[in-house]
């Protein structure tokens, strides 16, 4: 087996609002493996947003250690997670992913744009991700003339624009119906079978946990079993 | 990207575009009045003829603005030549020079005749402004310089002949040499020739309408204008150039107090840009979260809303540069205040000016640096008011921005 993209000791996160203290990862220690289609499985509050961003590079942690392709995530400034986000990490979300403004194309171009490709490359990587995610017809259509499960294409083509090596789903599905979820859950599927992408995914739905390979249950900020 | 972004609240955009508009077009319609006015002054210096103080007659009763005698052409009250000796020994005077100024005739055609010492002529006024051919010389008889318009109006060239006179049949022929230009048409309505010409044809041996006197120092014409009036008897004296220079500081009172009616509405502006760009920073939260998640770094979210910020000015200041034009001709004739202060130099102008209606006085000019100052200030005031949003936009945090929907 390949050696872990993700590891993390102890990791604890605390969060502070008001003089209200809430603990919400209480030292997770987790090595994910690499290549694979992994769920982040638990009811909402349980803490798996938090690792997930964390992982990300959005969040970082209040103690413990993560490294994700073998680097020091608490190391990094502002600016270097910043890179670090753009290079490295997809992010998925579960609705309102998208510039609105924008065109699906233009969207899934504006990690590229960040990247300062050049903009006919850019155009062309563009399309075929949305080729790939079956989207080529619907390449000029801004957000709201597409449907949810639409859009959640472009996010997941967006997120592959800079050949990540991580992409991050938080409840991808959680706002579209059960086709539509299948839908989804098959491009994920193929995109990891053909480009060997690592996909973390923050669910609670079954459907998407049954298309993953490799399960981390966590219920009040802790890791309580894997399968 | 901006375009599309500040096209989102199309009614907020404009309205605050607007706010922009109101203050470059003030701005600029100011400016282009005040250009006008002082375009208007340096034509009046140049009409003046430069000196610093002009000498004539006071004594009565006088012959002045009637008709002359039996000759039937009109001239003011005479001064006798000797007096440019004691006047040329007066402290504080640089040079004199006499002329010799009435109505006459070319052909059918009523002009103002101006006999002339091109010498000290010169050196007083510091010479009319010639276009075409050349400034007559001393002593020259039978060569004419005319105005531009005359010489339109006459269909002449360069030496060309015209018929001269004090009436329309007691004439005789002058060689046209030189054309000037002092761009108000009703000043080129007259001709130059030597004072010895204008003498003969006057029957006036000796005599001049006016004594020009140009002083040493600019700030000394008062003072040696009272000595002319004490040491010589008879005659009294304007000092139109120092009428000028209270004109121009008025002037530079105006602009500044303008400019300030200008800045002050613009600064009202930039609350409006403020205001729109901190309500457009507050609504797409969510979208800035997501843009620092997908790798955005935090210059780059500033850039994108100073843009906006930019684009709005940039907005404002040409379509403000647009209306301003406009108001520029417009607004003058809601203004008694700067008409009064056009009538007050109308009246520092020469004879024979002051049939000009006063709504002539001056034109707005709209010079381009005028128009790029103002477009300028337009980017400038979105660049400032777009600083503050835009920096709290960076600063989100992605993790808030990203809870916010």
């Amino acid at each position: 087996m390949s050696k872990a993209i993700v590891e993390t000791e102890n990791l604890v996160k605390i969060y502070r609002h008001g003089k209200i203290e809430v603990q919400a990862l209480r030292g997770v220690t987790v090595k994910m493996p690499n290549g694979k289609i992994i769920g982040l499985v638990g009811p909402s509050g349980s803490g798996k947003t938090t690792l997930l961003n964390i992982i990300g590079g959005l969040d970082t942690p209040t103690k413990g250690k993560i490294y994700v392709d073998e680097v020091d995530l608490t190391t990094l400034s502002e600016k270097r997670l910043a890179e670090y986000r753009l290079n490295k990490i997809g992010f998925v979300f579960q609705f309102l992913n998208l510039i609105p403004v924008l065109t699906a194309l233009e969207n899934v171009e504006v990690p590229m744009t960040l990247a300062k490709i050049p903009k006919e490359e850019r155009r062309k990587r563009a399309v075929e991700l949305l080729k790939m995610v079956g989207l080529e017809d619907r390449m000029n259509h801004k957000p709201d003339e597409m449907s949810g499960g639409e859009q959640q294409r472009v996010a997941i083509a967006r997120a592959l624009a800079n050949d990540p090596s991580i992409v991050l789903a938080d409840e991808p599905t959680g706002s579209v119906d059960t086709d539509t979820t299948i839908k989804i859950m098959e491009i994920i599927t193929k995109l990891n079978r053909s480009l060997g992408k690592t996909f973390i995914i923050a669910t609670h739905d079954p459907m998407v946990k049954e298309r993953c390979e490799k399960i981390y249950n966590i219920r009040d900020g802790k890791l309580i079993g894997e399968n | 990207m901006a375009i599309r972004n500040i096209s989102r609240r199309k009614l907020r955009t404009t309205l605050t575009v607007l706010g922009i508009v109101v203050g470059v077009g003030m701005m600029l319609a100011l400016l282009s009045i005040v250009s006008g006015m002082d375009v208007r002054v340096t034509q009046m210096v140049r009409a003046l003829g430069g000196a610093d103080i002009t000498i004539y007659n006071a004594t009565t009763p006088g012959r002045g603005g009637q008709p002359f005698g039996g000759f039937g052409f009109t001239i003011q009250r005479t001064i006798n030549l000797n007096i440019i000796e004691q006047v040329s020994q007066i402290q504080g005077v640089y040079a004199v020079s006499p002329q010799l100024s009435f109505m006459g005739y070319i052909g059918n055609t009523r002009i103002t005749i101006y006999g002339i010492d091109p010498q000290t002529y010169d050196e007083v006024t510091g010479g009319l402004n010639i276009i075409n051919g050349r400034m007559l010389n001393v002593g020259e008889s039978g060569k004419i310089i005319l105005g531009k318009a005359i010489m339109e109006a006459l269909n002449t060239t360069i030496g060309g002949k015209v018929k001269v006179g004090v009436s329309t049949t007691e004439q005789r022929e002058f060689e046209v040499i030189g054309e000037f230009e002092t761009g108000m048409m009703f000043q080129e309505y007259s001709a130059y020739i030597t004072i010895e010409d204008a003498q003969n044809m006057t029957g006036l041996e000796n005599e001049a309408t006016q004594i020009l006197v140009k002083c040493e120092d600019p700030y000394m014409v008062s003072e040696v204008a009272n000595t002319i009036t004490s040491y010589i008897p008879g005659v009294r004296v304007t000092t139109p150039t120092a009428m000028v220079t209270q004109a121009t500081q008025l002037l530079n009172t105006l602009t500044m107090f303008f400019a300030t009616i200008g800045l002050i509405a613009l600064v009202a502006g930039s609350f409006g840009v403020i205001n729109t760009m901190l309500m457009s920073v507050s609504e797409r939260t969510r979208e800035i979260g997501i843009l620092k998640a997908i790798g955005a770094k935090s210059s780059d979210i500033l850039k994108m809303f100073l843009a906006e910020a930019v684009l709005i000015g940039a907005l404002g200041g040409v379509i403000g540069v647009a209306v301003g034009g406009v108001l520029a001709y417009v607004l003058p004739m809601f203004m008694p205040g700067i008409m009064g202060t056009a009538s007050i130099l109308g009246r520092t102008t020469i004879r024979g000016i002051r049939q000009v209606g006063s709504t002539q006085l001056f034109t707005p000019t709209l010079t381009p640096t005028n128009i790029v100052v103002c477009i300028a200030l337009g980017v400038l005031v979105g660049l400032i008011a777009g600083l503050y949003p835009a920096w709290r936009a960076s600063r989100m945090k992605p993790v808030e921005a990203l809870r916010h929907v």
